[in-house]
């Protein structure tokens, strides 16, 4: 009985004005977004291609994550080159956006679009699926028909995830077809898992967001009441919570400004470097002017890591709190789910960071015998590696996986059980 | 009959379970935002004085004129108006190795936030159904039926409307205003309290914007549920397309080459160019010389140069101008070198000036770009406040450059042997950076253009409706 039902649900999707909007919207945007996401791929590795650093250079980089056309993230934060110094890791010039406007909204990639547009479609569809039958009597006669209640509510869940998604699917497959021509997108086996991982989290939202829609019309006794409450559940889900709750995390946890811990790293250096000028003694020969020297970078070397091990400490605990209280809704172990499987999430740059200091820490001596007494040093390259799925998965992915399923589940039980109990007349 | 008509739909609204909503969640969202950004805004300012502390303490001790450049390097306290709105001062940090991403994953809620989305989203389920949802329960006709022109229906419908939606919005800003007004520290003057006045004024353009363009889909669509799709996905389009997309569009109109490329180019012309062009310079200066002074010709190692400097008066003063004509070839060739830098470096600047301008035109397609220009224009956090911090820091700069060198030439009579540059001294009296926000009159004339275009959009939407409205057939 199942299957004409569900036949019957998409033949009248199809044909309604809500599939056409619905589906221009989806392609558009899902089109437009990789188009635009992959141009600025395109640009950075560009620019990846121009300073990566030559055999031999103290300098930090990777190239862009081609995930990131799907999901930004920190993709160009974690892109960002830098050159270790004697006395200080700087960033290297002209790695910035001069054009403001950047910083007013937010980055339209696939992420995003799914994230706002695809739930918006989704609640559409599913807002008037049960009382808009109830309120044009079709329910009812639905229903003297050898269908039970359960029938009913799978073949409307089923018929209405299939045209919600399978738009969205094409778009999405064609451009991944296309990003195929580009041989810097061709994926190992992992890379092919990652991202049939993150078409998981995809789906597995839109299914959170149709079934909340049919929840919310089992309920209501209106269509119209029902997409009330939906829009306000929507705007308070997607937007409301996850940057309310990041401003209270902030109140909660206190991180130094990175100003403040710039100019701190200034002022360590510029101060040993007088110190040094200062007890620089001609009479004491290379070994002891450099050993002089050496005494006043390690101080450098060791105050600024210091100062640093406490500001990723802190920050490790803002993010963690803040992340524990997005996840009162759904959206954001959407959102970390996603940039994690991406591999541009909040981990994987604070991972880069550190990676970037420990490769410091690696080089440092070379760096002093090579600029204090002249000998030839070869340092090894940098290499950043990025979690693998497993880590990523240990470290909070099953968490989030976990997290949308279960709402989901909740969604559609509780829709199952309003519908058992619904007075159809 | 108006009077009647507007009370009608005003009293309509109020008893909604969409006011009812709205009401509930900006009472509680507006004075949250509020409570938590003017914290943020108080613990920043702590922040900020205790970093000014540690400079001063650094400079009792170890100010030299050599890196103090580093040190002193202006930055901007927390303005009084981050207690409501945050603009673009946020730390986004692109320059120093640390930074703290969160606020990119999920950028934070402040007032232009909740006006943007909350409130259009509120504006258009206020209005999506007023026309056809009236049209549908019979109710239009019935009214049409008496002596009621379209055009005072529409009217009355619009001023209701409006001041329904008003009504949530200005209740919890007042609670908002309350926490700011009792909070002294924060330091609101009358031009903050003036710019808030503005503000909302704007914020009731957009409003109207809004709630206009529902009621003009109301009128083209026969059901509300054709109308509601149609409204959100109009809404969709202005405030998460066209604002998100407008830089990127932007950079491929009006491509500018990338800094990184720039830098690189700027090395190259300062660095090996120079070289050659210095190398070519001397070698031709050296020729014209050695035809004018034949002694040059010969070749000497710079032991017997020494000697025959020392020695011969006239080789002497060859050899002088020739030094004098090398150290003017390669002052050409830094100065050819520099033109040439300079010229690029400029086109570069304009050419990002031309792609940010492009942006905000394109962006200014939607309310919503234009409402969060108005509002952070207005509260001195927008774009113009980003310029004169970065003029006023040059001015700064070349005010403590004037300083520096008054005080090296002081310095260096005293004892013109030591090096000065790297000895501690004081510099208590050195030229201090003072940040003075823009006064509201320059905010008003920067925030004029996109609030103009946001009067004409309402006006354009609603021509349209009351347009179709006539038009409509209320059956």
């Amino acid at each position: 009985m199942i299957a004409p039902l569900v036949k019957k649900e998409i033949l009248s999707n199809l044909l309604s004005y809500k599939f056409i909007v619905v589906f221009l919207m989806t392609i558009l945007l899902t089109a437009l977004s990789m188009g635009i996401m992959y141009r600025d791929f395109d640009a950075r590795y560009a620019d990846y291609m121009l300073i990566r650093p030559g055999a031999g250079d103290l300098i930090t980089m990777t190239p862009p994550n081609p995930f990131s056309v799907l999901a930004r993230g920190l993709d160009e934060s974690i892109g960002r080159s830098y050159e270790i110094n004697i006395h200080d890791v700087v960033v290297r010039s002209g790695q910035k956006s001069n054009n403001l406007i950047f910083r007013f909204f937010p980055t339209p990639d696939l992420l995003y679009t799914v994230q706002v547009v695809l739930s918006l479609a989704a609640l559409l569809f599913g807002f008037d699926q049960v009382c808009r039958e109830r309120e044009q009597g079709t329910l009812k006669l639905l229903l003297s028909h050898s269908v039970s209640r359960g029938e009913l509510l799978l073949s409307k869940w089923v018929g209405n995830f299939l045209t919600l998604v399978l738009p969205f699917l094409t778009v999405f497959l064609l451009a991944l077809l296309l990003l195929q021509l580009d041989p810097r997108f061709s994926l190992s086996w992992e890379g092919w898992l990652r991202l049939g991982l993150m078409l998981f989290l995809f789906l597995l939202y839109v299914a959170l967001f149709l079934s909340l829609g049919i929840l919310v019309s089992t309920l209501a006794k209106r269509a119209a009441t029902s997409l009330v409450i939906l829009l306000f559940l929507w705007a308070a889900l997607v937007f409301l919570l996850p940057n309310l709750t990041t401003l209270a995390a902030r109140q909660m946890v206190e991180v130094p400004s990175v100003r403040g811990l710039s100019e701190k790293r200034q002022q360590i250096w510029t101060r040993e470097i007088l110190l040094g000028i200062r007890d620089f003694d001609p009479k004491a020969g290379q070994q002891g002017v450099a050993s002089s020297w050496r005494r006043h970078f390690d101080v450098v070397n060791h105050e600024q890591d210091a100062m640093e091990e406490e500001y990723r400490h802190r920050f490790g605990r803002l993010v963690s709190v803040a992340k524990s209280l997005n996840r009162l809704s759904p959206v954001a172990s959407f959102v970390y789910g996603v940039n994690a499987v991406a591999g541009t999430g909040i981990e994987e740059e604070s991972r880069y960071k550190e990676e970037v200091l420990r490769y410091k820490n690696r080089v440092y001596k070379g760096l002093i015998d090579k600029s204090m007494l002249g000998k030839e040093v070869s340092f090894p390259a940098f290499h950043y590696r990025y979690r693998s799925l497993g880590e990523t998965f240990r470290e909070g992915l099953w968490f989030d996986l976990f997290w949308l399923a279960l709402f989901t589940v909740l969604f559609v039980v509780a829709s199952a059980v309003a519908f058992l109990r619904y007075d159809v007349r | 009959m108006m009077k009647t008509l507007i009370k009608k739909e005003i009293l309509n609204h109020l008893l909604s379970f969409r006011f009812l909503v709205t009401l509930v969640l900006l009472l509680i969202v507006v004075p949250a935002t509020v409570v938590v950004l003017s914290n943020d805004t108080l613990r920043g300012r702590e922040e900020y004085s205790r970093r000014q502390g540690e400079i001063e303490r650094y400079m009792e001790k170890y100010a030299h004129f050599n890196r103090v450049h580093n040190i002193v390097a202006p930055s901007l306290a927390p303005l009084p108006f981050h207690a409501l709105i945050r603009g673009i001062s946020a730390e986004i940090n692109q320059e120093e190795f640390d930074n703290d991403p969160l606020p990119q994953v999920f950028p934070l809620t402040d007032f232009t936030w909740i006006i943007n989305v909350l409130m259009s989203l509120a504006a258009l389920i206020f209005s999506y159904d007023s026309l056809c949802g009236e049209r549908e329960e019979g109710t239009l006709k019935l009214l049409l039926s008496h002596s009621v022109s379209r055009a005072s229906v529409v009217f009355s419908k619009l001023v209701g409307g409006l001041i329904a939606l008003a009504v949530p919005l200005t209740a919890s800003l007042l609670l908002g205003a309350l926490w700011i007004a009792l909070t002294a520290k924060l330091g609101w003057t009358i031009r903050e309290w003036l710019a808030l006045g503005v503000i909302l004024v704007a914020s009731l353009l957009y409003i109207l914007f809004f709630y206009t363009l529902g009621l003009f889909l109301s009128c083209r669509h026969e059901s509300s549920s054709s109308s509601i799709l149609t409204a959100l996905f109009v809404w969709v389009f202005f405030i998460l397309v066209v604002p998100a997309l407008s830089p990127y569009v932007a950079s491929f109109l009006s491509p500018t080459p990338s800094r990184i490329k720039l830098d690189r180019e700027l090395f190259r012309i300062y660095d090996t160019e120079r070289d050659e062009l210095g190398v070519k310079l001397t070698k031709e200066v050296r020729k014209k010389m050695q035809e004018q002074y034949p002694i040059l010709l010969q070749r000497l190692s710079p032991e017997e140069e020494k000697r025959r400097i020392a020695s011969d008066p006239e080789y002497s003063q060859a050899y002088k101008r020739l030094t004098e004509e090398t150290a003017k070839a390669w002052a050409e060739a830094n100065r050819i070198q520099g033109a040439k830098a300079e010229k690029l470096e400029k086109e570069q600047e304009r050419k990002e000036k031309a792609q940010t301008k492009l942006s905000v035109a394109l962006s200014l397609f939607s309310p919503l770009s234009a409402f969060t220009y108005v509002a952070t224009e207005l509260s001195s956090t927008g774009i113009n406040n980003d310029d004169r911090f970065v003029f006023l820091r040059e001015k700064w700069h070349e005010e403590f450059e004037a300083y520096r060198d008054k005080r090296m030439a002081l310095l260096r009579a005293q004892d013109p042997q030591k090096d000065w540059w790297n000895t501690p001294v004081k510099m208590d009296d050195r030229p201090r950076f003072v940040f003075r926000e823009l006064s509201l009159r320059e905010r008003v004339k920067n925030a004029a253009l996109p609030l103009f275009l946001l009067f004409l959009l309402d006006l354009v939407v609603m021509v349209a409706a009351v347009r179709s409205f006539l038009g409509y057939d209320v059956r």
